[in-house]
């Protein structure tokens, strides 16, 4: 029997080399691994890193989001200056004032070191691979969720309010058919870029699907 | 019966190095977890971060010292 309709060999062929994304090829690496939007960052290790698996985004909440605790421990820090004036502690021996002084002020520090370390060691990484949340909470807890790029369903992002306008970050929000059925990325710098970055990876993913490039 | 006169400033005392030795742990604790985040995730800033927690255990260690000698 007659083909009806044979199409062109060339027709449907994916390139050799594969999809060339557009946001992907914009940025360009950054070496700073405090900052809170490193594009492949290099020599970052993390537990559950694969053979091969390439870090392209990594990501800590927006640095502006700190000011909070740095306010606090500000005016934490000149409370004794105002004892002088209000003698609150005045019924104490000199001995005791200073050691409640010096305990008050290793307070401090332990309230900051807190607040640091969460902010530096709460990350989101992205590889070519997956997405990566890492979370300690209180210094004790720690939690640690992944899911494929080939799972991710949908991805959404949130920016609002006058801060976050300003310092343009938001909530990157990704859903996905793994078991954890979402990962949020809150408060991190320029959502609309990481939206672009996964959208970027997920076709890839796909035409590596199409090749037979699967992992 | 006769009761033995308490040194208010003795039990405070106690208080506060007792106060300060729980610092001192939590101090302890500080380190070793700075170790664990370090073990999951390095970035190139771990011997900052770890000289920090060091020298927060050093001041708490110091200021309980200096408790016990000037209290």
């Amino acid at each position: 029997m007659p083909d009806v309709f044979v199409s062109k060999k060339s027709e449907g062929k994916i390139p050799k080399h594969g999809h060339r994304p557009a946001v992907l090829d914009a940025l360009t690496p950054s070496s700073r691994t405090m900052s809170a939007f490193c594009f492949k960052p290099k020599g970052i290790k993390f537990e559950t890193r694969q053979k091969g698996e390439k870090v392209i985004l990594l990501l800590r909440r927006h640095p502006v989001t700190n000011a909070g605790w740095v306010f606090v421990a500000f005016l934490l820090g000149i409370v004794p200056f105002f004892l002088q004036s209000f003698p609150i502690i005045s019924f104490l021996p000199e001995n005791f004032r200073l050691v409640a002084v010096m305990g008050w002020y290793l307070v401090i520090v332990a309230f900051s070191l807190e607040n640091f370390l969460t902010w530096f060691f709460n990350v989101y990484i992205i590889t070519d691979e997956r997405i990566i949340d890492i979370d300690f909470y209180n210094l004790i807890y720690k939690e640690v969720t992944d899911a494929n790029i080939d799972k991710i369903q949908d991805v959404t992002y949130r920016m609002g309010g006058v801060i976050r306008t300003i310092f343009n970050y938001g909530d990157v929000i990704i859903q996905t058919a793994s078991e954890v059925p979402n990962l949020e990325a809150l408060a991190v710098p320029k959502p609309a870029l990481i939206a672009g970055v996964l959208q970027d990876l997920r076709i890839e993913e796909e035409v590596e699907k199409l090749e037979g490039r699967i992992r | 019966m006769n009761i033995a006169p308490v040194d208010i400033w003795a039990v405070a005392k106690v208080f506060a190095i007792v106060g300060l030795f729980i610092y001192l742990i939590f101090a302890l604790v500080v380190v070793r977890q700075v170790q664990l985040m370090i073990d999951t995730l390095e970035v190139g800033f771990e011997v900052p971060v770890k000289y920090l927690s060091y020298i927060h255990l050093i001041l708490a260690i110091v200021v309980l010292i200096f408790a016990f000698v000037v209290l």
